[in-house]
């Protein structure tokens, strides 16, 4: 199944990039994600409590980065397995500059399997733009923190605050 | 002296269903019991590496978990009854060992204090898969590619041709031969109330019961007992209320076998309860038939010969009737009609899949769906009226028993009659008067026939894998109430209220005085079970005659009451009188002796509630004419004067053998429009007449027919069990897989014409699965007609209006 869209931060590019290859700041930002541990270079192992609808539960998988191309591009290898099924997909992310913030466009292909395949498929799409619009608010949030300074808090309330001004932000500016 | 029988009796099952108060398996409950729940794969195939049951075993509640390796020695294969020449049989064990082979495998069984407990420990046990390549695809599993099971080298699990006839001379010499690819896809049968087991162990009594929601109680009990090891003798099946079954519950599950072995480990009652997901998943499915027919027709549309070659989708294993179920297909391939040469060629085929099995209707389906759109499709290709091709081909009245080219005779039937009477009932002159108008107009109308004919009343022992007969105790108790025991299982059908109707008629007693016995193995003789439309035509007879051997002990012991010989005694409404020969009638003048006589009757003969404590009395019999069979039986109980050589008590058991199937018949016609705009199907009229032999309750055979057309409505328009490219099911809930709902179905205008059999003393012939075979092809045949104007001879089901929409705008008309 094909996943894909585009978000657009209001960060410069090397701090997106920073945050999207320091493990830290994933594991604050990927919604669900309660472990990310360096394997090996630009390998990670993960813990996801995470799910579609009613199928929720834990996942445990492999994160790879690959075709690092700083900063502009990385392809995301995922490989995951827990009760409710398992899912494996591969995507490449780019960042483009704009007008001092950054475009990041996804684009990825997924497989599930097991209940989240017989209950969840037809919503799995919804539900993947939907945790990419958290990943990318919070992602956010983080590369406008100063370095050095302690990084934002997230929380569901506060993901979800930020992704509705984002909203608002984009609404005002198209009129 | 039908007092009850042939009337519209309303259920006396119905209001404990209404009210709630009836107990299905989940509503049994006892004390300490625990609960289980299953580890299934999320692979369509794949090896198991290994199991790591660690983290699940610490989580709160739990009691134990098992795996394949810890049960495999323990527990026997579940098994499969068909014995096909060459069938190759894996080894299925009930719980996956080394490898996965479709997604809902059960690979564990997590025990736990409840339900709750369970479910979440089963999800931290990890499972350390390899996944293989998925086998999904039946016609291309057949060709070659992965194999599922390797120690057979191929996914071919058999193949069979069976006929008669010389097929290739026969479409050799046809003046027309028509190809069709035709398609019956996979189902899900989807009972309300989804699978369920309790089971308890008593130690101490060595006995294990088990509750299982189950359309074959005794025949489970002997699969268990093999499975588990048990003695047969020390096992109880109870199967309480079922919430539908459909065939789905005519099964030997592996969750059955596990639930008692983990109460005898255990030494604590044990249950699981299915979820939809898992019914979904891992309940048997339906149909799944890929064929390319061929038929071979005069200019005057009649058939000379049929063919088809068929890939059956059996699944990763057999379960219980797996690969039988094609072989019924070609067994009714012969349809209504004299057809000379008819030849079927099997190929059944192993996937990464559920079993298909039994599935309401159960390869007939298959069967009259082939060859009704055969018939369709000769009426296309010669321009002929799809009625007038049937009528060539039916065989008359007077040809019973009809020999078909497949092997069978059939018992009795009167096609034309059905047929004639639908056609009047629903008007099917001014029905195509109406379709031209309506085309006229721009409107997407059809008219859909099907005339089928099914075989039913499974049937004559050699035919079953495990003996078709079916057997009853009828008794009448010392306080007079009548109690039948039926082997049958019923689940839904109503056989509590048209047993009771039918023994209330043939004893002479109240309908309320008698209670249909079913379901438990400890209180009821060995039977055989509800499948097959046969509850009635074999269970129902076996009632029947054990009535009237009951009746034959009770005339001798009335004889004995009243003084005389029992050859001078008639029974009549429930007594018993001593015969007017003409000399005592002469005696009586003008015979009102009867009369004057009838008032000595009591009943009832020990009114509950003031009946003497103790010792029950002795119905006073001096000098009377007549007696009842419940004094009879009060008399026979207390045995204090019996004629010589009679057996105290009254009762009655009888095994019924039935001599062939029977074979229902009748016609459903369709006319449906179609939504321009949407591609959407509506159905405007549907007219059936089915013909089932004798009727013991019309209300209860109306039931069957609408859940039945219910059922083909949603083969023919909604239901597919889709699995994606790996073997993932796609249609695992209720969400995604689309049962007909109420505001799509229409009314239904049901008839019948009654042609009884000769097959059992009833003349009865069955008809629970009649509306699931004879409407399928009716509703697609309207459909094609509909759309024949824009040069459609064929459709696949489930017609859903993507399809239909898109034929009618890429097409210029």
């Amino acid at each position: 199944m094909k996943i894909e869209g585009t978000h657009e931060l209001r960060a410069p590019r090397e701090r997106v990039w920073q945050a999207l290859v320091d493990p830290s700041v994933l594991q604050r930002c990927i919604p669900g994600c309660e472990r990310l541990e360096r394997t090996g270079e630009d390998s990670y192992a993960a813990t996801l409590r995470t799910g579609v609808g009613a199928i929720k539960g834990v996942f445990q998988g492999s994160v790879r980065l690959e075709d690092m191309s700083v900063p502009t591009h990385y392809r995301i290898v995922v490989d995951g397995k827990g009760q409710p099924g398992f899912l494996k997909g591969a995507g490449d992310l780019d960042l483009e500059e704009r007008d001092g913030g950054t475009v990041v466009r996804y684009a990825g292909d997924v497989q599930v399997g097991g209940t989240l395949a017989s209950v969840g498929q037809r919503m799995i799409q919804g539900a993947a733009k939907m945790m990419a619009a958290q990943f990318f608010t919070a992602l956010e949030a983080e590369a406008q923190v100063e370095q050095g300074d302690p990084p934002p808090r997230h929380g569901f309330f506060r993901t979800a605050l930020r992704a509705i001004s984002g909203l608002l932000r984009q609404i005002f500016k198209r009129h | 002296m039908a007092r009850y029988v042939g009337q519209r009796v309303k259920r006396t099952e119905d209001p404990r269903l209404i009210k709630g108060l009836a107990h299905y398996v989940d509503d049994i409950r006892l004390p300490d019991t625990l609960h289980v729940a299953f580890v299934r794969s999320i692979y369509a195939h794949a090896r198991i590496n290994g199991v790591d049951a660690g983290e699940a075993l610490k989580a709160p509640g739990v009691v134990a978990i098992f795996t394949g390796k810890d049960v495999s020695e323990k527990i026997g294969p579940v098994p499969c009854a068909s014995a096909l020449p060459e069938l190759k049989v894996p080894d299925h064990r009930v719980l996956a060992t080394d490898k996965v082979y479709f997604v809902g495998h059960p690979i564990a069984a997590v025990v736990a204090a409840d339900a709750y407990a369970a479910r979440d420990a089963a999800e931290l046990l990890m499972i350390d898969y390899e996944e293989l390549p998925a086998v999904v695809n039946a016609e291309e599993a057949a060709q070659g590619g992965a194999v599922i099971h390797e120690q057979f080298g191929s996914n071919v699990a058999y193949k069979l041709t069976a006929g008669e006839g010389d097929i290739v001379a026969a479409l050799a010499s046809a003046d027309r031969r028509i190809k069709q690819r035709i398609i019956n896809q996979r189902l899900a049968p989807v009972a309300m109330e989804p699978r369920g087991v309790l089971a308890r162990y008593l130690p101490g009594e060595q006995e294990l019961t088990v509750w299982s929601s189950t359309q074959i109680p005794h025949l489970l009990r002997t699969q268990l007992a093999l499975m588990i090891g048990i003695p047969e003798n020390k096992l109880r099946v109870i199967t309480p209320e079922v919430g539908g079954g459909f065939g789905s519950k005519l099964n030997v599950y592996a969750e059955e076998a596990l639930l008692g072995w983990i109460s005898m480990q255990l030494g604590r009652p044990a249950k699981w309860i299915e979820t939809r997901r898992e019914n979904m998943q891992a309940t048997i499915h339906g149909r799944g038939q890929v064929g390319e027919i061929e038929i071979g027709c005069k200019a005057d549309g009649t058939v000379t010969g049929l063919r088809y070659n068929v890939v059956a989708d059996l699944g990763a294993y057999h379960q219980l009737l797996t690969p039988a179920i094609p072989t019924l297909t070609g067994l009714m391939l012969s349809g209504a009609y004299k057809i000379p040469a008819i030849q079927i060629n099997v190929t059944g085929v192993f996937t990464n899949k559920m079993a298909t099995d039994a599935y309401r209707g159960a390869g007939r389906p298959e069967a009259t769906y082939v060859v009704e759109r055969a018939i369709d499709l000769v009426a296309a290709e010669l321009g002929l009226d799809p009625v007038a091709v049937r009528r060539r081909n039916f065989p008359a009245p007077e040809e019973f028993p009809f020999k078909t080219a497949t092997g069978l005779f059939y018992d009795s039937g009167n096609y034309e009659g059905a047929l004639a009477k639908a056609l009047e009932n629903a008007g099917y002159e001014r029905l195509r008067e109406e379709q031209r108008a309506a085309r006229e107009q721009g409107r997407i109308v059809g008219i859909g026939v099907s005339t089928y004919v099914e075989i039913c009343a499974l049937g004559p022992s050699q035919a079953m894998p495990a003996g078709g007969w079916e057997s009853a105790t009828v008794r009448i108790e010392p306080t007079g109430t009548v109690t039948v025991l039926t082997g049958a299982s019923p689940h839904g059908q109503g056989q509590e209220t048209s047993f009771a109707q039918l023994a209330a008629d043939e004893l002479g007693v109240d309908m309320g005085d008698v209670t249909v016995v079913h379901g438990d193995t400890a209180i009821v003789q060995y039977g055989i079970g509800t499948f097959g439309s046969r509850a009635t035509a074999v269970g129902g007879t076996a009632v029947f005659v054990a009535i009237e051997k009951l009746k034959e002990k009770a005339s001798k012991i009335a004889a004995h009451m009243l003084g005389t010989d029992a050859v001078n005694v008639v029974f009549a409404e429930g007594v018993f009188s001593i015969k007017e020969t003409k000399k005592a009638a002469a005696a009586a003048g003008d015979g009102k002796a009867a009369d004057a006589d009838s008032d000595e009757v009591p009943e009832p003969v020990v009114p509950v509630g003031e009946g003497p404590a103790g010792a029950l009395p002795e119905p006073e019999t001096e000098g009377r004419k007549k007696v009842s069979i419940q004094e009879v039986a009060l008399a026979a109980h207390l045995a204090r004067e019996l004629p010589p050589d009679t057996e105290p008590g009254l009762s009655a058991t009888y095994f019924f053998e039935p001599k062939n199937f029977t074979f229902p018949f009748g016609t459903h016609i369709a006319v449906v429009e179609i939504d321009r705009e949407t591609g959407e199907v509506k159905f405007q009229r549907y007219v059936a007449v089915d013909d089932c032999g004798r009727v013991i309750n019309p209300m209860l055979v109306d039931g069957q027919v609408q859940g039945g057309i219910v059922q083909s409505i949603g083969q023919a328009l909604y239901e597919e069990v889709v699995y994606d490219e790996q073997g993932q099911l796609i249609t695992g809930t209720l969400m995604d897989y689309a049962v007909p709902r109420a505001k799509m179905i229409p009314w239904f205008e049901l008839d019948r014409t009654e042609t009884p059999t000769d097959v059992n003393p009833l003349g009865v012939k069955g008809v629970g699965e009649a509306g699931t075979i004879g409407a399928t092809p009716a509703i697609v045949n309207a459909v094609v007609d509909a759309l024949s104007p824009f040069g459609v001879r064929h459709i696949d089901m489930p017609i859903r209006p993507e399809a239909v929409w898109r034929i009618i705008n890429s097409s210029d008309e």
